[in-house]
């Protein structure tokens, strides 16, 4: 067997998950970054305040919901 | 043949770039690339909820809302995190 054939395919997957792996980072980044915004309106403190991290909960997934809703929107005009 | 773990002193030592080095590279730019963009966004937050007027030093107040900027927005991170990744409804 052409040990270079057996490289590239474990390559490809290798790749193809990293790139996933990259991807949810980034995912995760934006969504910090918005609800960061969003939801810690003062100074930051020592902690945060109970509404302050239900606020960061909540908007990961209502922004995770919206995006599945802009998504069929734009499906249906199709 | 095991290629994930692929040694690669089995051949001559004139041995090419192998699949292990480039996964370990590739792994370690990746990392890289990550931690600097999440470095970059805290530097801009923290500016923004800290600096609200530029003095000619920083002060005490500044330097310890920077330190819990940082930590806050670490803390953010993990609860972003867990909120996509924890299957709840």
């Amino acid at each position: 067997m052409d040990p270079s054939q057996l490289q590239s395919n474990e390559l490809a997957q290798f790749i193809a998950q990293e790139k996933e792996r990259a991807m949810v980072n980034e995912m995760v980044a934006k969504l910090t970054n918005v609800c960061w915004d969003k939801c810690i309106t003062g100074t930051p403190g020592s902690k945060f305040s109970s509404s302050e991290s239900s606020c960061l909960s909540n908007c990961a997934r209502r922004f995770m919901d919206m995006s599945i809703i802009i998504v069929k929107r734009f499906q249906n005009m199709q | 043949m095991d290629a994930f773990s692929s040694s690669p002193s089995s051949g001559s030592p004139s041995q090419q770039f192998s699949a292990s080095d480039f996964k370990d590279q590739l792994k370690t730019q990746l990392a890289q690339a990550y931690a600097e963009e999440f470095l970059e966004t805290i530097r801009v937050k923290c500016f923004d909820k800290c600096i609200t007027k530029p003095g000619s030093s920083l002060s005490g107040s500044e330097s310890s809302c920077i330190s819990r900027c940082v930590d806050r927005y670490i803390e953010a991170t993990g609860i972003v995190s867990k909120s996509l990744f924890s299957a709840q409804h």
